[in-house]
């Protein structure tokens, strides 16, 4: 069974990553933690659901719809509650405040507009699923899996060949000194919270189809910091290599210990990574210059 | 007995040797100076002296004590004050307070105290605050005490920066860069400020400094860093004749 | 004094003593707490238990819940204080969300998500204003002492800080025990005012709340806090509103302060005599002006 649960730790774990490749990348740029992170993954899970409910678009389209949808989120969302804050040079401590807030706002929002009930994405997939030896492999597990993949080929592509995503990789280094080499900060920030949205759009609709779509559902954005927490903070790569040691851990302690242990894990494995090993599994950590 | 002995320091920022085998006496009672090309680690060594960040070899020792891999705040208690190259003031305290909090040491009420106010306290505070006061009367800025740090102009920031030093009523007086950004006149009067407090408050005064005219005018000590590593140490004469000095600073090949 | 005021005022006084033990950790010290709810029903919680189980006099119970909060932020902060901002801010949601499942799932003791119904109402009007007034007043207090100013300082700059001699992790440390110690006695209060205690009620939605009012008030003044307190306690109490629309407007007030007036309604300004006598003599030289 052992086997198994790896299985079903690395299906939630590809879930985590999506979401935690783009807290990282945000975090990686701007140099702060993005709490309102998983609540775009919540609204993209919503736009994926009601498009397929309402308007009954095929799934592929869904997901596209969710993927622009909660990138435009993100994009507007830097646009009024961080960018005033970049240009005003303001302390870390006023983002993450900011960040909570429009968190809490979005999350209620969605509770006393939409509702605050839990809605079901239809299944797309057949639900049987496939038998390999003596492993069950759900074909929606397979899905994320491979929806997941795709996503970090085409971003570690974006980030790491073509010319915006070195673009990309100056400002992370030192945003300064990028602009002063005539990258747009304004642009690049932009840019960035595109696709950390988008990613988190995707995160959700797969989330949503494997368990269920609720207004709390931005609470994902602790599991994406533990991931990039432990991967190491700032490193794209270490946030995906998190996310995935993050699902599998955490499934085995829900399987052998209980389901209610499953969120005290992950803070518990937060807790021990931070103070036994802050630079996480892949990060470095950097000196305060005096 | 030396004041401040340094012995191997060495400094590596993962490949980077920041500070290489940096062998360093400083006697009390003078005016020094570390000098060297940017990036020299100069400031790096101030950094390992005051415990900002630990040495990765060697040794420090103040006043006969090892200080080595103690937290900043101690070696500060000790007796070691710094001013910092990119300013670091507390912004939004006013230009009182910033000298005040420094005073912090020389009172001595409790944290109950702090929360049930005490005759104690009160005429413990108004001692940090007639302190704070004659510091900042030294450096010319007692009318601007309730003023903003941040509002301050830069000339005026670097003296309310010595000042918060000074209230430590430090023995070793580290000094990053003091001059950055003034203009002759300005230096003129900060050398003869530099002297003053000396005179005034008995110190040994460590300085970084690029204006060449503090530091050969000031210091009856010299060593210049390059690469981290030390490569002349002197009067200002001997550095001013020395081959390797010359070269680090202007680089082989010029013409004179 | 009617009932219906007599408990607005009471619950002002439960989110003021919250709120003071933020505006001292987050708003003086500059630790970013987003787990105040966490410590809160560590306070509701003992204080409960002594009371109902062991007949314990309220007084007592109330002392040993914010004892037992201010205990439990010793380990706590050991570990997180020494992090970076968002980090510790993350822990300290973690530490409340952790607290909450804690509670769930010890049903014997705590009664689970049920929670704890029938507790004794002992919160009396005149009690809790005199201790939230005097918790003020230690506060105010602390704040002007040099040990505020050494806080402030952490704030400010932590590496200049540490250069001036204070010892930064040790005021963490002791402002994050003194606020800790102000939520469990609030939490205290608040059990014993409503009357029952679930774990919900100390979640997320709680923590938004308080730090919404640390910040409407200004994070760098005690009497922006208790003018906070009152405000945000008081106006959706009158206003009838919904709890999910509450929130919502929370959010949107953190946001918008943070972007258009960041210091809150009275950034550092504190009520006081010297201040009072400002305020006069520049009304008066108004006045002069015109005349």
């Amino acid at each position: 069974m052992i086997l198994q649960q790896i299985v079903n730790g690395i299906s939630i774990g590809a879930v985590y990553a999506l979401i935690a490749v783009g807290y990282s990348l945000v975090y990686s740029v701007l140099n702060f933690s993005n709490f309102a992170h998983g609540d775009v993954l919540m609204l993209g899970a919503y736009i994926g659901f009601f498009s397929l409910m309402l308007l009954k678009v095929p799934f592929p389209l869904a997901i596209a719809l969710a993927m622009v949808g909660a990138g435009i989120i993100a994009m507007i969302i830097e646009k009024i509650a961080y960018r005033p804050l970049r240009l005003r040079r303001a302390p870390l401590l006023y983002f993450m405040i900011s960040a909570m807030g429009m968190s809490i706002f979005l999350q209620n929002f969605t509770i006393v507009t939409i509702g605050p009930n839990f809605r079901t994405y239809p299944d797309i997939f057949p639900v049987k699923p496939f038998a390999v030896g003596n492993l069950s492999i759900g074909r929606l597990d397979l899905v994320i899996l491979i929806v997941t993949v795709i996503v970090l080929l085409l971003l570690t592509w974006l980030v790491y060949k073509t010319r915006i995503g070195i673009a990309i990789q100056a400002a992370a280094y030192n945003m300064r000194v990028a602009s002063l080499m005539g990258i747009n900060p304004d642009l690049i920030a932009t840019l960035v919270f595109l696709l950390a949205g988008a990613s988190a759009g995707i995160g959700g609709v797969l989330f949503g189809m494997k368990y269920t779509v609720y207004p709390w559902m931005g609470m994902l954005t602790i599991k994406a910091f533990v991931a990039a927490v432990v991967g190491g903070l700032g490193s794209l790569p270490g946030a995906v290599v998190g996310a995935f040691v993050l699902g599998i851990t955490e499934t085995f302690a829900a399987a052998y210990i209980s389901s209610a242990f499953r969120d005290l894990f992950s803070y518990l494995l937060m807790t021990i990574i931070i103070v036994a090993r802050p630079a996480g599994l892949m990060g470095t950590v950097a000196q305060e210059k005096a | 007995m030396a004041l401040l002995e340094i012995t191997n320091l060495s400094k590596f920022f993962g490949g980077v040797k920041a500070v290489d085998d940096f062998n360093y006496t400083l006697d009390s009672g003078h005016l020094h100076a570390i000098i060297g090309p940017n990036g020299a680690g100069k400031t790096t060594i101030f950094n390992l002296i005051t415990g900002i960040y630990p040495p990765t070899q060697g040794k420090i020792f103040f006043d006969g004590q090892e200080i080595t891999n103690l937290p900043p705040h101690v070696i500060a208690q000790k007796g070691i004050a710094r001013t910092f190259q990119n300013i670091r003031l507390f912004p939004d305290f006013s230009v009182l307070d910033n000298v005040r909090t420094a005073c912090h040491q020389q009172a001595n009420y409790s944290i109950l105290e702090g929360l049930f106010p005490t005759p104690r306290r009160a005429r413990q505070e108004k001692e940090l605050t007639e302190r704070a006061y004659n510091l900042l009367e030294l450096v010319g800025l007692a009318n601007r005490a309730k003023e903003r740090a941040k509002n301050l102009p830069y000339g005026h920031q670097r003296r309310l920066e010595i000042a918060r030093a000074l209230a430590l009523q430090p023995r070793l007086l580290l000094l990053d860069e003091p001059a950055a950004g003034m203009n002759p006149d300005e230096t003129e009067k900060l050398m003869d400020f530099i002297e003053e407090i000396k005179e005034k408050f008995n110190l040994t005064i460590l300085l970084i400094e690029h204006h060449m005219e503090v530091v050969m005018g000031l210091c009856d000590d010299i060593v210049v860093i390059d690469f981290g590593k030390k490569i002349a140490q002197g009067t200002p004469e001997q550095i001013q004749s020395d081959e390797t000095v010359i070269q680090a600073y202007l680089g082989a090949g010029e013409e004179l | 004094m009617s009932g219906y005021f007599a408990g607005i005022v009471i619950l002002t006084c439960v989110n003021l003593l919250a709120v003071l033990g933020l505006s001292l950790l987050t708003g003086f010290t500059g630790s970013f707490c987003f787990g105040q709810a966490g410590f809160m029903a560590v306070g509701a919680y003992v204080s409960t238990l002594l009371t109902m189980r062991l007949n314990a006099p309220f007084p007592l119970a109330l002392v040993a819940g914010c004892f037992a909060s201010l205990l439990v932020s010793i380990p706590l902060g050991y570990p997180t204080l020494r992090l970076k901002g968002d980090y510790f801010a993350i822990a300290t949601l973690g530490f409340a969300e952790a607290t909450r499942l804690v509670v769930e799932n010890l049903e014997k003791i705590t009664g689970g998500s049920r929670g704890i119904p029938s507790i004794p109402t002992r919160t009396s009007l005149p009690v809790i204003l005199i201790v939230a007034l005097f918790c003020v007043w230690l506060i105010r207090n602390y704040v002007s002492s040099r040990h505020g100013r050494n806080c402030i300082a952490v704030r400010e700059d932590q590496l200049a800080a540490e250069a001036i001699a204070v010892n930064t992790f040790r005021y963490k440390q002791i402002s994050f025990a003194i606020n800790a110690a102000l939520a469990g006695l609030s939490g205290g209060f608040l059990a014993h005012y409503v009357g029952f205690i679930q774990p919900s009620m100390f979640g997320i939605p709680k923590s938004t709340e308080l730090i919404a009012m640390v910040i409407f008030g200004g994070m760098h003044s005690v009497t922006g806090a208790v003018l906070a307190s009152i405000v945000l306690t008081a106006l959706p109490e009158v206003l009838r509103v919904a709890s999910a629309w509450r929130l919502v407007a929370y959010g949107a007030l953190v946001v918008t302060i943070m972007v258009v007036r960041p210091e809150g309604l009275l950034g550092s300004w504190e009520l006081s005599w010297s201040s009072l006598r400002e305020l006069r003599s520049a009304w008066q030289r108004r006045f002069q002006t015109q005349s």
